[in-house]
């Protein structure tokens, strides 16, 4: 393959192009950084005082002491105090780990003219803002395939650094990985490949019981198809291209089988119970991420380990 | 060649290509345009959905024209298109003959012909073909080839000949030369002009070189000519011709003196096709019969002019008849016969009512050149002594016998009548009336018809003796006289030996008559007589007359040529090579000879059967279209790409992409672009007031005439030398003001040359050197033009004054006066009487100072308020500062007395002290007594 000159040069030619999207990636990421503590921040405020489990090795609570227990379980300062021995029970420390998965690939970059951004930065100022706010919760944030949940302070340059620093193309489906059981995963893409390769992706995702959320980042332009006369359309990631006599009268046709492509992909998240939104880039990142966030916060809430005192949510929000 | 255009291919085939743009036309709508490509991530939902039908999509008609043009202007461009294609544009190889047209009917356009005739020259040395110029007009010589830069020459030496010459003169040299270069092609540069010898050249040129000919017609305007003027009773009339209707149908036909002043114009206009018309002058009789010179305006050529001599000139002749009861029958009085006879050459008057004696002295007093004497006999008293002065000093006194002629003892008559009572009954009656006989060989009755039907009933007789032979002009049958004259001095006497009425003979009904009374009218005037008495007494077979002043080719008079032969006096008819036309004989008796005979009429050349190239001269320079056809392609093609751009949407590309970097850009230019600009302003202005304020300087007003400028600041330079070596001040150079845009008040003084060709300056600008004046400025004024007046006439209106006028129209001026004896002016610096620059006759003037109070004793110096805000010169003074880079003065002086300069010099050191120091020169007067009065 590698002495075909034609394929040699395309390939080149790929890896130029790779290379140019990257830098306007580089380019853009500082941009995309400050944008997403921004959405970050109001969204933070809109949930204040949320309930939230406490971090760390905290007092949880004192239990009677059990016959058979180590004895060194026992907390004697307690115990001291009446007849009875008590054991000092911490909280959970685990904390829950959120898989975030922006969709950068090729079709992600595109902003028709009524739209504010294009879909990829939009992805990743959702991915950075949710992260943050995540961690800030107390979660462990993660990027499928790229970067290991971490609960740092900095998740958003954490973020920003690996996703920069990804070699190879990136996929416009999130890649085959192994989330816990009681993981959450949250994908940001626009998911225009083919139905079927976008449900079989969602089933193996969540065959192991993990929750999800689907934004669905789209184009206003890919809705509405605002397109006529003789235009070739061309797929960004090379998977071929069409040309269209009149696109007028093929506007009918795609808004129904993009419904159909959707509906196709919110029964599959309706089976996995997960939740399916859609995104316009026309508009603003905040709308989606409050929501989103919510969504995120009820089930996290919903958690049974995570049961945190209210004392503790108020603490961990100073 | 294209018809009625000037626009020729150089490789016409190639405009068969315009055949395929049908095809074109067919193919390019066939191919649409390409789509839009539009990245669109969904795509790959579009590739589910099921085709559509859809119509083959089009190139809109418009697109399709667009390029149709494109591709036929490329075409035509191929194809070589010329504007103004050189005359015979494309010739097979070999030598060329060419025949010039160079008669007078070439001439008019002269200068195309040649200018087309040296294109075909240098085309021929640019192929390095040999060429062989044959002119119509020239003498008939052998020709032979030569290289084209020789013909060049040849062809620029060339004049058109001033007669028609006959084109068949050159078939003997051209059939020579074409036996000695056969593959020679012929090219004629024709005057479209047929005279009469068209037919046969054109036919001969055929046999000589069948379907080698090339002729060069048309094109320019074709000739125009006049001739048969006609001096009649009313008017003056002339024919104008042309040949064909390429020539100016209008114009007008101007007529000259002798001397080429211009007496009168007559405009004529040909209407549609016509050939000819006429040209009518209405002018007194007097002016008419001054006219020399006939020519159409604008027209140069030798036939465009119709010489006049006294042959044309119509003469007033004083009728006398001897019976004062001739009015009783006014219908069969001499007279009648006489002025019906004369009506249509010459005005008659008539004396009516007076004795004859009286009316012959009122006709000389009037100054007439032919008296005609009806059956009057004795002359007697003061007025006969003046009838014999004025026949001596030139006058024609006709006379008719008559029974009162025959009664008389008059010597006024030609030839002894018989007299006394054998006179009386010498009338004799005739059995057989005479016929009249014939005519003298020498009189001037020699070319007319002996008619026939003339019958002489009675007349007097001639004493037989041996002059009498030689004074009878016309004879009857039996020999006896008829006419008789005799000249005497510079005039002429003429006896009719039967009665001017019908009584003795029906000569005065006859057209003979009328033909007869024509030649001795013509005779009248100043030395003609003279010339028919030469004629008569040499006797020779044909008196010649030797050319004085003829025409050239153009129309123009010149000095005979040695080709140019005397005339025959009794030339007549057309102008050939060895007569060619102009003026013949002495001053006094000047024969004209014209181009074209009185019934010679102009026509087209048929070239029918020559069947050759027929090809248009070319007017102008040679044009080469084919960048502009393919400038107008490549425009085509870009606008063919910009709409294709538009068309796959690359405007809203553009405009998503980059409009606003384009704004932003745009406005970032025109920002910067309006701040540079503004900036510059500023910088410019502040350089010239740097320069101007912060050293002293004299400056002058920029004319916008060169050297007035140049003169002018040479001249205040000089000054500003002059100035620093004798006084404290020291200027520095002197700087040129643009009066509409300069800020004038760094100045204390402008010098302001004025040009009479400059233009006034607009209503802003004198607004401007108003306030300028207003606020303190001095301009001195310079119409440099004292030496076109005369000194002491001051109200002599040069142009400089009158454009000085003109210009101060607008501005507010104070009462002006000569600089007086007292003004401060006369002792700012140096004590001076008078202020001379290069001319020392202009008078200085200033603003007029105020009357001395009479109360105060007279000081030395007075001086207004201030500075005089104007003063006028026509001195031109820069012109006496002026000096040049070596510090010599640039100008002499008029009148250049030595010391004249120096004066120049001091007047301007006053002027400029006076400018910048005001009155205190007028107090600095008083400083020896405030000296004295301090004790010093």
């Amino acid at each position: 393959m590698a002495d075909n000159p034609a394929t040699m040069r395309e390939a080149a030619g790929e890896v130029r192009q790779s290379a140019y999207g990257a830098a306007q990636l580089v380019a853009a990421m500082p941009r995309l950084v400050l944008e997403a503590r921004r959405v970050a921040a109001s969204v933070y405020h809109g949930v204040h005082g949320r309930r939230r489990a406490g971090p760390g090795e905290n007092f949880w609570q004192y239990r009677r002491f059990v016959g058979g227990e180590p004895a060194t379980r026992v907390d004697w300062r307690r115990s001291a105090r009446d007849d009875l021995l008590f054991v000092r029970e911490r909280e959970w420390e685990a904390a829950h780990t959120v898989w975030i998965w922006p969709d950068c690939s090729p079709s992600m970059v595109f902003m028709s003219k009524d739209a504010t951004a294009t879909k990829r930065d939009r992805a990743l100022v959702l991915a950075f803002a949710l992260g943050e706010l995540l961690v800030r919760g107390g979660e462990r944030v993660g990027i499928p395939g790229i970067l290991r949940p971490t609960a740092s302070r900095a998740v958003i340059e954490r973020m920003a650094d690996t996703i920069v620093h990804f070699a190879g193309s990136p996929p416009s489906l999130p890649p085959a990985f192994a989330p816990g059981p009681r993981d959450e995963i949250v994908l940001l893409g626009d998911f225009w490949s083919p139905t079927t390769e976008v449900t079989a992706t969602l089933a193996r995702l969540g065959a192991n019981g993990a929750g999800g959320h689907i934004v669905q980042i789209v184009d206003p332009a890919e809705e509405t198809f605002p397109y006529s006369g003789r235009i070739e359309f061309e797929e960004p990631e090379g998977a071929g291209s069409i040309t269209v006599g009149r696109a007028e009268a093929w506007a009918a046709d795609y808004i129904q089988r993009v419904a159909l492509h959707r509906s196709a992909i919110r029964a599959e998240a309706r089976r996995l119970g997960w939740s399916f939104a859609i995104h316009r880039t026309s508009r603003p990142a905040s709308e989606i991420l409050l929501s989103l966030h919510a969504r995120m916060s009820a089930s996290l809430d919903a958690l049974p380990k995570a049961q945190p005192a209210a004392q503790n949510a108020v603490e961990a929000a100073l | 060649m294209i018809a009625g255009l000037p626009l020729a291919f150089t490789s016409p085939l190639i405009l068969l290509g315009l055949l395929a743009l049908p095809v074109l036309w067919w193919l390019l709508r066939l191919i649409p345009p390409r789509p839009r490509r539009i990245a669109f991530p969904p795509t790959r939902i579009l590739f589910e959905i099921e085709p559509k039908e859809e119509t083959p999509s089009r190139t809109p008609w418009w697109l399709t024209a667009l390029r149709l043009l494109l591709a036929a202007l490329i075409i035509i461009a191929a194809a070589g298109p010329i504007w103004n294609p050189p005359a015979a544009g494309s010739l097979p190889g070999g030598p060329i003959a060419l025949i010039v047209d160079s008669g007078w009917t070439a001439a008019a356009q002269w200068d195309e012909r040649i200018a087309s005739a040296e294109a075909i020259a240098s085309r021929a040395e640019a192929e390095g073909r040999g060429i062989a110029v044959l002119a119509t007009g020239a003498p008939p010589k052998e020709v032979s080839l030569q290289r084209p830069g020789e013909a060049r020459d040849a062809l620029r030496l060339l004049a058109p000949a001033p007669h028609t010459p006959d084109r068949n003169d050159i078939l003997l040299p051209l059939t020579r030369l074409l036996r000695t270069v056969p593959d020679a092609s012929v090219i004629w540069l024709s005057d479209g002009v047929d005279l009469g010898d068209g037919g046969k050249f054109v036919a001969a040129l055929n046999q000589i070189a069948p379907g080698r000919v090339t002729v060069v017609t048309g094109g320019i305007e074709g000739p125009r000519a006049i001739t048969a003027a006609d001096n009649a009773a009313a008017s003056l009339t002339v024919k104008v011709l042309r040949a064909d209707p390429s020539a100016p149908a209008t114009g007008i036909v101007r007529a000259r003196d002798l001397r080429g002043l211009s007496l009168g114009d007559a405009e004529f206009s040909f209407t549609g096709t016509e050939t000819e018309t006429e040209a009518r002058f209405d002018l007194p009789v007097e002016i008419r019969n001054d006219i020399a010179r006939l020519e159409i305006v604008g027209e140069r050529s030798a036939g465009a002019v119709e010489l006049l001599d006294k042959r044309w000139r119509r003469r007033t002749v004083g009728l006398v008849s001897g019976a004062t009861a001739d009015t009783a029958q006014p219908l069969l009085a001499p007279t009648y016969y006489l002025s019906r006879a004369l009506g249509p050459f010459a005005d008659v008057r008539l004396a009516e009512g007076t004795a004859p004696t009286t009316a012959i002295e009122r006709f000389i007093d009037q100054r007439l050149p032919v008296i005609v004497l009806s059956d009057v006999g004795n002359i007697v008293g003061p007025a006969r002594e003046r009838l014999v002065r004025w026949i001596e000093d030139g006058g024609v006194l006709v006379r008719f016998a008559g029974p009162r002629l025959a009664a008389a003892d008059d010597d006024l008559v030609p030839v002894k009548l018989r007299r006394g009572g054998r006179v009386l009954g010498g009338s004799l009656s005739w059995d057989q009336p005479q016929k009249l006989g014939s005519f003298a060989a020498e009189g001037p009755f020699r070319d007319l018809k002996v008619p026939d039907d003339v019958l002489v009933q009675r007349q007097v007789l001639a004493e037989p003796d041996g002059l009498l032979m030689e004074r009878t002009w016309a004879s009857l049958a039996d020999g006896t006289p008829l006419v008789t004259a005799v000249p005497r001095e510079r005039g002429l006497v003429v006896l009719f030996h039967v009665t001017a009425d019908t009584a003795w003979s029906n000569l005065p009904i006859s057209g003979s008559f009328v033909e007869m009374l024509r030649r001795i009218i013509a005779l009248a005037g100043s030395g003609a007589v003279a010339t028919e008495k030469t004629g008569v007494e040499e006797h020779g077979p044909a008196p010649t007359i030797a050319p004085s002043r003829l025409l050239d080719g153009f129309g123009a008079f010149t000095a005979p040529g040695p080709t140019a032969r005397p005339i025959p006096a009794d030339f007549s008819g057309r102008a050939v090579a060895d007569h060619p036309p102009g003026f013949y004989g002495p001053p006094e008796g000047l024969v004209a000879v014209n181009a074209l005979a009185a019934d010679d009429r102009l026509k087209p050349l048929d070239l029918g059967p020559l069947g050759g190239r027929v090809e248009p001269y070319s007017r102008g320079e040679p044009l080469d279209l084919r960048a502009g056809f393919l400038s107008g392609a490549f425009t085509l093609l870009a606008l063919d790409t910009l709409i294709i751009f538009l068309l796959a949407g690359g405007l809203a590309r553009l405009a998503r992409r980059h409009a606003a970097a384009a704004l932003v850009f745009f406005i970032a230019i025109a920002a910067a672009g309006d701040h540079a600009h503004a900036q510059e302003m500023t910088q410019a202005q502040l350089d010239f007031a740097l320069q101007a304020s912060l050293q002293t300087r004299l400056a002058y007003v920029r004319t916008g005439d060169t050297e007035v400028d140049e003169l002018s600041h040479a001249g205040l330079e000089g000054l500003s030398v002059f100035l620093a070596q004798r006084t404290a001040l020291e200027p520095a150079e002197p700087m040129a003001v643009d009066i509409a845009r300069d800020e004038l008040s760094f100045f204390p003084m402008l010098y302001w040359p004025i040009v009479p060709a400059a233009t006034v300056p607009n209503a802003e600008t004198l607004a401007r050197v108003d306030a300028y004046m207003k606020q303190g400025g001095t301009i001195l004024f310079d119409t440099r033009d004292a030496y076109s007046g005369i000194p002491g006439r001051t109200n002599e209106v040069t142009p400089g004054l009158a454009k000085l006028r003109e210009i101060l129209a607008a501005l507010d001026i104070p009462e002006l006066e000569p600089v007086p004896r007292d003004h401060v002016l006369t002792k700012s610096f140096y004590l001076l009487r008078d202020f001379p620059g290069r001319y020392a006759g202009g008078t200085l003037w200033v603003e007029a100072l105020p009357t001395a109070p009479e109360e105060q004793e007279a000081r030395p110096a007075r001086a207004g308020d201030g500075v005089s805000q104007i003063m006028i010169t026509s001195n031109d003074l820069a012109g006496a500062w002026a000096v040049g880079g070596d510090g010599q003065p640039l100008l002499p002086l008029v009148p250049g007395d030595p010391r004249q300069r120096e004066f120049a010099f001091r007047t301007g050191v006053n002027i400029v002290m006076y400018v910048l120091t005001g009155n205190y020169k007028a107090d600095q007067v008083h400083i020896p007594a405030l000296l004295e009065r301090l004790g010093q």
